[in-house]
Order: C-alpha cells, then structure tokens, then sequence
C-alpha cells in the first residue's frame, strides 16, 4: 500500500517537471514550425527572463503586473534573437543559425552573471506554501499552478494557430516558404512572430518555475537539455506531443532515481532519446517526410 | 600586470625577466570567482584582502627596521581543475612570490598544489575542507611540505555530524551528498565516522544528486519511506535548498544536519523558512561577540557593502589566514617562500585572529601525521543552526567558550 | 609551384621548428604548461574539425570522446601497467570504437536531431564515468602517473616534446587524408548526400568513418591530457567545454588545419589575453578595424548581405565600449568570447585563417598547383557490350505515396545501346519512375531487371554500384567543391589505395591519374578551362553540363538524364545533343527524360509516354507525336491529326 503511494507520489512529482520542459520544447516547435531552426540559447531566454521579472518585483511593480512585463520581455529577446542569429542563416539557406544561437546563450549567460550576480535567488509567490494532500500524495499550490499555466498557454496558442489568419500564415510558411510570400504572406515577419511567441513561452516557463527552481544564471542549463529531448522525442512538429513525452520523460526520470540511485536518473531518458532518434529520426508523433529532388 | 600579458602573447616570443620587487610582499589569492563555488571563492578572498587593507593601512609588515606592504596577485580559477593546474604552473613561475593562499575546490588542490610544492612554494589552504587535499601528501610520503591548510577537515566536520545524530538519540539515519567531489567524500567520511563512533546509527538510505538538480522528491521519499530519522547531507548550493523545501512539501518534520556549506547564503535565502533549525558545523559565526570580532563583521559588511556575509566561515578563515601569514614573514624576516614556511612551522608568537587565538597552529611536517599541517581542531569548531536567515550558536555553550578563546 | 611550397610548407616548417626551440629559450614553466597545452587542443580540434569543417554537422560530443580517451589511457596504466605508447594507442582506439558505435544511431540523422544524439552521448558519458566508482573513483577524480616509453621517464619539457612530435604526426596524416578521395566524400556528402550515393560513393559509411577518425582523434588529445594533468575528473569534460571547443574551431576556421591550430591557441591563450586591460584593448580595437575594413569593402563589392556588413561592426563597438566601460573584464569573459565569435561566424565565415589564407594567397600570388594533361576519353570510359538484347526491363511498376499514384502500372523494356525517350506531360510520373529505378524510392510493387539480374531496390548507392548513374532535375552538385571535384569524386576504379597508404602520403599517383581522367570527361562537356571554378560559381549550363560529366565518371551501363536541357538556351541544347551523341558511342544506354521535342526527336530510338502514372504509347518520336492519346495528354483534344507540330517543341 505503501509502495504505490510512493510510486505514485514519484510519478506524480515527476511528472510536473516533465511539464516545464514541455512547456520549454513547445517554445523551440514554434520557431521550428515556420523556420525550421531552433533556438539553442533558449535555457538563457528563460533565465533572463526570470531574473527581468525577479527585478520588476523588486522595484516594486505588483505581481499581476510583473507577469505581463516578463513575457514582453521575453518576446523582445525573442525577436533579438531572430534578427541577429537566425535571420541571416536563414537568407543563405544555411544552418549558421544552430552555432549563432549557442553564442547568443553564452553572451545571455555572461550579462546575467554580472547584471544579477552569480548567486541563486528566490523567487517570491503570492500562492500558499503548504502543500495538499491528494489521495496521500503531497502536491504544493505552486506545482498545481506550473500545470495550469503550461497547459493555458499552449493551449491558447494552439487555438490561435488553428483559428485565426495568423496562425494560417504559420502553417503556410511552414510549408512552403516560396509559395506563401508569393501568396502575400511575409516570410520574415511571420518567422519573427514565431520568435517572439517562443520567447514569450519561455518567459512564461520562467516566471512558472522560479519560485520552485529558485532563479541564477545556471538554471535553465540542466532544463535545456532536457527540453531539448522532448521535443525532438516528440517530434519538432507534433504540438501536444510534447506534453505526452514530457511528461513520460519526466516519471521516468523520477522512478529511475527511486530505484537505480540519484547517480543514474538521467541514463534511461538519455539511453531512450539516442535509441528513439535511431528508430525515428522525425519524432515519435512527427510527421515523415518524403525526400523530393 | 602588463608583464605578465606581454610573456603570453601569442607569439610567445618574449623572454620573462625576473622582477625584483624587494619593496613589496607578493601573495597570491587564488579560487572560483566564478562559477557555482563562487560565493565562498569571494567571501575568502574579500576576507583576506580585508585584512590585506588594515596591514598595509598600519603601513605593512614589519621586517626588520623597514615595513612591507603586501601586493595581492588575485587569480581565478573558475572551480576547473584545468584552468587550477594553469594558475598554480604560473604562480609557480613567479621568481618573487611570497606565498600563496586559497582554494575551494578539492580537485583544484589535486591538480594543481604539485607545481607549487614541486618549487617550494608556501601556500595556506582555505577553506577547501576536503581531507584528500593533504592525504594526498602523506600517501605520497613526502618529507617536505610547503603546503599547509587553516580550515576544518570532513574529518573534523563528519564527526560532529554523526555525534550530533548520536546524541539526539537518533538510530536511522539518511545521507545525502552530491554528486561532486566534496559530496562523495563527505558521505564515505560520514560512513568512517559512523564506524569508527561505535555503529551506533544504521544508514537506512544514501541518496545522490547531480548540480542543478531542483527536484529532490525521489531521493527523499526513498529516505521517509525507509523511517529515517534525520537526514545528513554534503552538498554545496542552491541545491541543499532543494532538499529543504523538498522536506517541507513531504511533510518531513526531521533535522537537516549536514557540511559547512549550508552557512552560505545561497541555502539559506532559497530555503526561507525551511531553514530555520539546520545544524552545520561552523568555524566561525557571525555574530559580533567581541570588539575583534565585531571590528571584522562590520569592517567586511561596510567595505564590501553587505548586510550578511556570502560565506562567513570563508571570509574569516581568508582574514585569519592572512593574519598568520604576516605573522611567519615577520618572524621570518623576509619575503623568501622558504623561510615563510620555516617560520609557519615554528609559529613562536600568538596570532590574534577573528576565529581563535592562534597559538602554534602548525609543526613541521610528518608524512605520517597530517595533523602537522593542519591548523584546525576539534574545539576549534563548533555547531551553528540556522534560524531566520543567520546561522547562529546553536549552544549557548559554545558562545562563551569561543568568546573566551579569542579574548585569551 | 615552388612559391606555393615554399609558401605553405614553409610556414608549417617555421612554425614547428619555433614551437619546438622555444623551451630552450625561454625556461619558464608556466609558458611551457601553455605550450603542451596548445598541442592537445590543437590534435583534439583538428579531431573536431572533421566534424565539423568537412561533414558540416555540429558535434556536441568531442569533449566527452576527450574524456573517455583521457580515463581509458589512465586506466591502462594503473590497471595493467602499460607504458606510454600503448596507453595512447588504447586511448587512441576507444575514441575510434565510441566513435563510430555512436556514429551508427547519431548519423542517421542532420541538423539539430544530430547535435542533440550527440550531446546525450555526452551526458551518458559522464554519468557512466561519474557513477562507475569501482572503476573511475567516479567524482572524487583518478590520479595518474605519467608512464614511461621504453624506460625514459617524460620530464614536463620531455612531454611537451612528446605531445609536438604527435600534433605533427597527425597533422601530416589528416592533411594526407583530407586532400583524397576520403576529404572530398567528406565535403561532397555535406553538399549533397543524395548525389554522394547516386554517385556509388557510400554516403552512411564515409560518415561513419568520418565521425570515427575525429573522435579517435579526441581520445588521444584525451590520453595526453591525462598524463600532462596526471589527474582527472569526470566534470572537466561537460557541456561548457564542448562550447568552447566548437566556437574555437569556428574561430581558427574550419575545414583548415591552420584553422584548429589557431582556434587552439585562442582557447589556451585568451584568458591570459583578457587578464590584461591593455592588451584586450588593442585587440579589440583591432578588432573592430579589422570589421570596418572587411565590412565596408564588401559592401562597396555587394559581395556579403548588408546585415553580414555591418552585424560585426556593432558586436566590435560593443566590444571596444565594453571594454572601457566595465571595470573587470575577466567577469565577462564568455560574453568577450562571445561577441568575438558572432562576428566571426557572421563576417568572416571561414574563419580567421581562412580569411587569412585566401587574403594571403591573393597578395603573393601564389597559384594552385598544376594540373596533369587530361587523359583520353576512350581510356577512361569504356567501350559498353551492344547486343540489342534489352538491358533494363520494368514490370508492372508501382509507386504509390499515400493516395497518390504516382507511378500505376507501367511496364517498359530498355534494349542495350538506345537512348529511351522517357516523356509525357507534367506530374505524370516521370520523375518518380526514375527516381525508383536509380534507387532513391522502393517501388511500391513490381520487379526491375537490369541485364537479367534483378535491380536492389531503394537505395541510391546499391544501384550506382550495379552500372546506373543520373542527373537531376533540380542540380545536385557538390557546390563548395570545384568542378574538378564533382567529377573526380565519382570515378570508379581508381582510388585503390589503402587507408594507411593515403594516411602516410603514398595515394599521391592514384590523385594525379584521377586529375587527368576527370579532366577527360570535363573536356567532354567543355569545362576543361574551369576545372578549378567552384561548382556553384558556374553559369546555370554549365552546371548542367558538370552534372552529366559527373554522372559519367562512375562509367555507367545505365545512364539516366533528367530533364539535362531544362532552362537551356538554345545554343546550348545543341551543345548538349551533340554531348549526348558522343556519349552514346560508347555504347551506353541512356534513358531520357525531356519536355524538348527537337532534343527528343534527334536523339531518341524509343520513347515511351507517360500520363497519369501511366504508359499511354511508345515507338518513335514521329509515331507518338501523331497519336491521339498523346495529344490529348498534352493539349486535351481528341482527334487525330496529320500535324507533325501540334505538340510544341518547346513547353
């Protein structure tokens, strides 16, 4: 009896930090959709991120303020991004990007070292600390709200994609590039559309995990990785994909450490990710591509 | 400064000239300002340059009818045991270094102390606790030693854990360490210790986690389903944070007992409340229980602007450390590296430092007696608690005592 | 010729001899630490430069292969006692057996999904080192003694001698390598995998090879590492050092051994650089000159985007600013670093030494080496065995994708010697039935038998290897290699050579037969005078015609043109008809596929006409151009006609 209180405990647990790196590979499919690059200086747009809204707190802006704030930021760094790392690859039809936006991370990573200092600070909440109790597994307010804003945000942009214009023009320069500036959509501002959402999902990530994760510059990097896996898992293209292998990915993680020892919990998602690649390269819920010349 | 640059220019085609700088007194400060070790690298080194300030300001150490100042080297070594290899093969190159002083990391001083001691260079380690830094030393059976340590061993910090345990009747306990060197070796001095303190504990569950790690729910439920008592812990950081709010939201109402790094801030702020009763042992506290003692906490928190000092232990053990140091160059009368540690190990007159009294906190040195080049004993340190975002005495005892030793 | 030696081999013979004398001037042991090294990460990026410069993919594994090398040569030596060469050989074979196990899974895959299989390796990699402690000592570090090389004990100037004579060594060994046949598959599978296999060059086993021989490189970077640090822990081998690593790579320059060298020196040399104000002032005011002159050249030339221009120009103010601006630039290290990397990768995309190399090159007008006179066409392609038997025969050919048919049912038979007409109007499966026959799609059911052996189904490579080579529709060239290149890469029968023959230099004669017989067949299609032009520097018909070059030089039975006179002026496709003619004397059988009615017309023994994934006729070109079914292909009229030219000669 026990035992499946804690396995379930485990899973649950698990689970919800799955849902942070959904939250985060959501934001690498946006840009991936209409651009096919990635950003993979994305665990710092987090980070800086979260520390901007950290200091909006700070100089006094009210909590429900500060939010907005964070994610305007976070699409401001994510049209940076696009202007000064992408772009360009883009144009040349090369993936000079992948490197660019290494480097964008490094700069992010340095600036916030020397802005906010190398220390991790926490990251006030208006939401209780006690946890409840469900069924005997402990669950706090704040991991409660973690699933509620990863699964509000998407969704909202999924509706959007589906049933506006705008997100019409996403699908269509996802699929032809050529074609739909021929239609009169613009390539370039629709691909820094895509941008700024994925910056504004990862401010959001950021202001969601903070008061758990604590805020400092190396938060985001054992995140990323993790991240990265999922969506690629997942499938660059798969939309809610994420949120099924983030979440498996998260439990395993959580089980493997009960069981094996701490020392081990990353080998079988690690063991699983090269293996998935091998067997399908595209994702497990991607679409598979013909190869035309 | 330029000198140095100019010898490493890529075209390496300059030749190093020795500088006679017969006016000064070089020491070298050296540790991670950067990185996830950075709060104790700083408080050290913000620590020893205090001290540094208030020699120089009383004009220098006396040597012989003249007074030397002191000129600080700093260096960073990030907390990478490479770019600590390259520092100590610099300082080793240096003709007129007096000595060096620092070290957080113990893999730091595994791969770098050998260029120094190669040379004979004289270097203080602070406040890296790890007891491989000096056993490496006496596995190797050298007969000559130029480096000494001033902060207390694992050894010493694990055996008040495990008597801390003992004595509040505990029978169960958890370990938890990282997955670092300082935690592993901390959890196999924590096992000697619970050995050699007579079995008395049963360690129902031994946990890792990895730097980063935010999410400890799976380490500790393995502990509370094993009815562990209380739990014991070497990490550094932002993680130990983790395992206290992670407590919390599993409602495990245990002690936190664990190494010398829960003092840092960076545990301290990120748990908030969850803090309040951790037991770490702690060469020093900030509290100002003397005029001396109070000089430093509100020299340090004005020079530095602070209110609370990152890493109080590091800071002071850096002051102290360079308290000594003075004190062996006057005895030595010279700025010669060699006769320094002479002098270090033969220490005639009492230092009066911030932590304790120094009387004689080094002999010379024994291959197989570590203890030699070891400043730190059992009753130089004592247990803090952590209560309301200070780590405080967490016996009153233990105050008046360590009040009594600065002020003899 | 003696310029250019004098010029290249001189200055790598300078270098080693300055790298090699100067502990003996300057006796400071700090410049000798920096100096071993230099020459580690100089092999461990030349290692990583095959990678990345030649296969063009963003490896995230290389500091793990450092790593694994560096515990695998300290294990050697405190578990069974092996001496200094046997432990780096051990190092040396478990980055080469990593490597390539890795390379199966990982290299199935491009761009990000490839970065981050290996960056997971990475990650394992660690965990394995750090949790295996019976084996490892796992976090709290292995220390190593140095060992011995037949008894003579390696003082710290020994070693750095030690660690130069191999940098040397492989050195001479990569540039060997990278300047065969092993080199350009590298850079031809970058540009264009599907050519690479369509061209009978294996693709999947040159990377995989690759990918091996630069993580062999990294772990024996790593075996030196382990006894010039003499201990070691499983993190100084993460993620943070792997971006160093590839940032320095694209810093020195990539696909250039000077290149790594140089990226090397940076990574040991900057924080020294940084410690000094001064100094990282000049540099970076240099810096920024260096971006005003390169920008405003270029765009005064038009030769880079605007945004190429002038993204390095504000990255170096922001840098010069920076520098007066922030009091220690040793806190800002990474971001220095980055800021000088993003204006390399934007504006000087080969790097400093590439930059440097080519501007260098064109001050001292040094011309590349001489080209061998071309050998004769008849040696080269041989002469095909015509017996009117049929060579490729199509049964009942399916190709469907989905609920499109693309190809429904078409059976033709290919006698020896024709050239086939293979025509009919746009999306009527042209395209996709050749692609199946040359391998590139598996046919959804039916057979295909060439020269009664039945073809191997789905794969480019197989059936290059049984005869058939093709053009493409849309250009499949080797863009960054010259057209000497494109065409010499696919030759067959001539690189014989072993591979520890090309690594120690002796492939030389089998590269200067190749020249001349790739010069033959560009003196076929008249490029022989821009042998040296980079494919994609070539006006659009002479691609065209390189690719048919190209295409021959796997000497073919079968050869497939695809649409060859696409967008072709008129001057030109009587060019082409005229190539084709010569071609055809040989004996080859060529299947056509052409929306040029003259070329079909002069050319073409059969055609066969396609519609809806359908055969709707076949016979002469004079037949089907009358029969009604064709016309209402083309023009959807029903009746017959007598009009030769209702059908357009051009679409």
């Amino acid at each position: 009896m026990m035992n499946s209180t804690i396995i379930a405990q485990m899973v649950i647990s698990g689970s919800l930090m799955g849902l942070v790196y959904a939250l985060i590979a959501y934001g690498f499919q946006l840009t991936y959709a209409t651009s096919k690059s990635i950003n993979f200086g994305q665990g710092e747009l987090v980070m800086l991120s979260a520390f901007f809204s950290l200091s909006l707190l700070n100089f006094g802006v009210p909590y429900w303020l500060m939010i907005p704030g964070g994610l305007l930021f976070g699409v401001l760094l994510g049209l940076v991004v696009e202007r000064a790392c992408v772009r360009l690859s883009l144009e040349q039809k090369g993936e000079g990007w992948i490197l660019l936006t290494i480097i964008f991370g490094l700069f992010g990573f340095s600036a916030a070292e020397n802005i906010w200092g190398r220390d991790d600070r926490p990251f006030p909440t208006p939401l209780p600390a006690d946890s409840l109790q469900v069924f005997g597994i402990n669950i706090s307010p704040l991991e409660i709200s973690v699933v509620v804003g990863v699964l509000g945000v998407m969704s909202l942009i999924e509706l959007f994609k589906r049933k506006t214009l705008l997100g019409k023009a996403f699908e269509a320069v996802a699929a032809d590039r050529d074609a739909a500036e021929l239609m009169g959509i613009s390539a370039t501002h629709t691909i820094m559309l895509s941008f700024g959402l994925s910056g504004m999902v990862a401010a959001m990530a950021g202001i969601l995990i903070s008061p758990i994760t604590t805020v400092g510059p190396t938060m985001a990097s054992s995140l990323i990785l993790k991240a990265f896996s999922v969506a690629v898992v997942a499938g660059l293209d798969s939309g809610f994909g994420v949120v099924v292998v983030g979440i498996f990915l998260g439990a395993l993680e959580s089980l493997t450490s009960f069981y094996l020892g701490s020392g081990w919990r990353e080998a079988p998602g690690l063991i699983l990710l090269i293996l998935a690649l091998a067997i399908r390269p595209n994702g497990v819920f991607g679409k598979i591509t013909i190869r035309k010349v | 400064m330029i000198k140095k640059a100019l010898i490493t220019t890529l075209l390496l085609t300059v030749i190093s000239v020795p500088v006679f700088a017969a006016d000064t007194i070089k020491i070298a400060i050296t540790g991670p300002y950067s990185g996830g070790s950075a709060p104790m690298g700083t408080s050290m080194r913000d620590g020893a340059k205090l001290a540094i300030a208030e020699i120089n300001a009383a004009g220098g150490i006396p040597v012989g009818a003249k007074k030397l100042k002191i000129e600080v080297i700093e260096r960073d070594d990030e907390g990478k045991n490479e770019r600590g290899a390259l520092v100590a093969q610099e300082l080793a190159s240096m003709s007129d270094l007096s000595g060096v002083i620092g070290t957080v990391n113990t893999g730091i001083a595994l791969s770098g102390d050998k260029h120094l001691q190669e040379k004979g260079i004289t270097k203080i380690i602070t406040p890296a606790a790890g007891s491989a830094s000096m056993t490496q030393w006496s596995k190797a059976g050298v007969k000559d030693l130029s480096i000494f340590r001033f902060a207390a061993h694992d050894g010493i910090q694990s055996a008040m854990v495990v008597e801390e345990a003992i004595n509040e009747k505990f029978t169960k306990v958890a370990i938890i360490h990282d997955a670092t060197n300082y935690g592993v070796s901390g959890r196999d001095d924590l096992l000697e210790q619970i050995k050699k303190q007579g079995n008395k504990l049963q360690v129902v569950a031994t946990e890792k986690f990895n730097i980063g790690d935010k999410d400890m729910t799976a380490q500790l439920l393995s502990a509370k389903s094993a009815g562990a008592q209380a739990v014991l812990i070497w990490g550094i950081g932002p993680e130990l944070a983790a395992v206290s709010n992670g407590m919390a939201k599993l409602e495990m109402k245990i002690p936190l007992i664990g190494g010398w790094t829960l003092s840092m801030s960076n545990y301290i702020d990120n748990a908030g409340k969850n803090s309040n009763g951790t037991l770490t042992p702690q060469t020093f506290i900030e509290e100002p229980i003397t005029p001396r003692v109070k000089g430093f906490i509100d020299g340090y928190h004005k020079t530095y602007n602070v209110t609370r000092i990152p890493s109080p232990v590091s800071a002071a053990q850096g002051y102290d450390a360079v308290l000594i140091f003075a004190a062996a160059v006057t005895q030595a009368q010279s700025g010669d590296t060699r006769k320094i540690k002479e002098a270090l190990e033969d220490l005639k007159a009492p230092v009066k430092g911030v932590i304790s009294t120094w009387k004689h906190p080094f002999s010379k040195w024994d291959p197989s007696n570590e203890e030699t080049h070891e400043a730190f004993r059992r009753d130089d340190t004592v247990m803090g608690m952590v209560k309301d975002g200070q780590v405080v005495f967490a016996n009153d005892a233990d105050r008046i005592l360590i009040t009594k030793k600065i002020s003899k | 010729m003696l310029k250019r030696l004098l010029f290249i081999r001189g200055a790598e013979l300078a270098t080693l001899i300055l790298l090699a004398t100067l502990p003996l001037t300057v006796s400071n042991s700090y410049v000798l630490g920096l100096l071993t090294l230099l020459t580690i990460y100089g092999i461990l990026l030349i290692g990583l430069d095959v990678t990345v410069g030649y296969l063009g993919q963003v490896n995230l594994a290389h500091a793990a292969f450092l790593g694994l090398g560096a515990y695998a040569a300290g294990l050697s030596v405190t578990l069974f006692g092996f001496g200094m060469l046997s432990a780096l050989t051990v190092s040396l074979f478990i980055g080469f057996l990593l490597g390539g196990l890795l390379a199966f899974p990982a290299l199935r895959l491009e761009g990000p999904q490839f970065a981050l299989a290996t960056l997971s390796f990475s990650a394992l990699s660690t965990t394995v080192l750090n949790e295996w402690e019976s084996l490892t000592n796992g976090a709290q570090g292995l220390s190593i003694i140095r060992p011995t090389l037949l008894g003579y004990y390696f003082n710290a100037q020994g070693f750095y001698w030690l660690c130069l004579i191999l940098l040397m060594l492989v050195w001479l060994a990569m540039r060997n390598l990278l300047s065969s046949q092993w080199g350009r598959t590298f850079e031809a599978l970058r540009d264009s995998p599907i050519a690479t296999d369509a061209m009978g060059v294996g693709t999947f086993r040159h990377k995989v090879a690759g990918f091996a021989f630069g993580s062999s490189l990294g772990g024996l970077a790593g075996g030196l590492y382990a006894f010039n640090f003499q201990y070691l822990q499983p993190q100084s081998f993460t993620y943070d050092l792997m971006v160093i690593l590839l940032l320095g790579v694209v810093l020195g320059g990539r696909k250039s051994l000077w290149g790594a060298f140089f990226g090397a020196s940076l990574i040991v040399l900057l924080p020294n650089l940084l410690s000094s104000k001064l100094l990282f002032e000049i540099i970076s005011l240099a810096g920024l000159l260096l971006a005003l002159v390169a920008g405003v050249h270029r765009m005064m030339k038009k030769s880079a985007l605007p945004f190429q221009a002038i993204a390095p120009i504000i990255a170096m103010s922001i840098l010069v600013v920076g520098g007066y601006v922030v009091e220690n630039t040793e806190n800002w290290r990474k971001a220095i670093f980055a800021l000088m990397l993003f204006s390399v990768v934007v504006g000087l995309p080969d790097g400093i030494m590439g930059f440097a190399a080519r501007y260098l090159t064109r001050l001292f007008n040094i011309a590349p080496p001489a080209l061998p006179a071309s050998n004769a066409l008849s040696d080269v392609l041989p002469l095909q065995i015509v017996d009117n038997q049929p060579l490729l025969v199509i049964t009942h050919l399916k190709r469907y994708f989905g609920g499109v048919k693309a190809v429904d049912d078409i059976s033709i038979s290919i006698r020896s010697g024709h050239i086939h007409g293979l025509i009919g109007p746009n999306g009527s499966g042209k395209s996709t039935a050749v692609n199946v026959i040359s391998g590139l799609y598996a046919p959804t059911s039916g057979e295909l038998v060439l020269q009664g052996k039945p073809l191997p189904e789905g794969s480019l490579f197989k059936v290059a290897r049984s005869g058939v080579s093709r053009t493409f529709q849309n250009l499949q060239l080797f863009g960054e290699l010259s057209a000497l290149d494109n065409v010499m890469l696919a030759l067959k029968g001539v690189y014989l050579s072993p591979l520890p023959m090309v690594l120690l230099g002796l492939a030389k004669p089998q590269e200067k037969r190749a020249q001349a017989d790739a010069l033959a067949l560009l003196e076929l299609v008249g490029l022989k005078d821009q042998a040296r032009v980079h494919a994609k520097d070539l006006t659009y018909g002479s691609q065209r015609l390189l690719e048919i070059a190209r295409a021959l030089a796997s000497k073919p039975k079968l050869l497939i043109l695809d649409e060859p006179a696409a967008g072709l002026a008129h001057p030109d496709v009587n060019i082409l008809i005229e190539i084709i003619k010569r071609v055809h004397q040989f004996g080859i059988t060529i299947i056509l596929i052409e929306h040029h009615m003259d070329v079909v017309s002069t050319l073409c023994d059969v055609v066969t006409v396609l519609d809806g994934g359908q055969v709707i006729a076949e016979g002469t070109t004079e037949d089907v151009k009358r029969d009604p079914k064709v016309i209402k292909a083309y023009l959807g009229i029903a009746e017959e006609t007598n009009d030769p030219n209702l059908i357009p000669s051009e679409p």
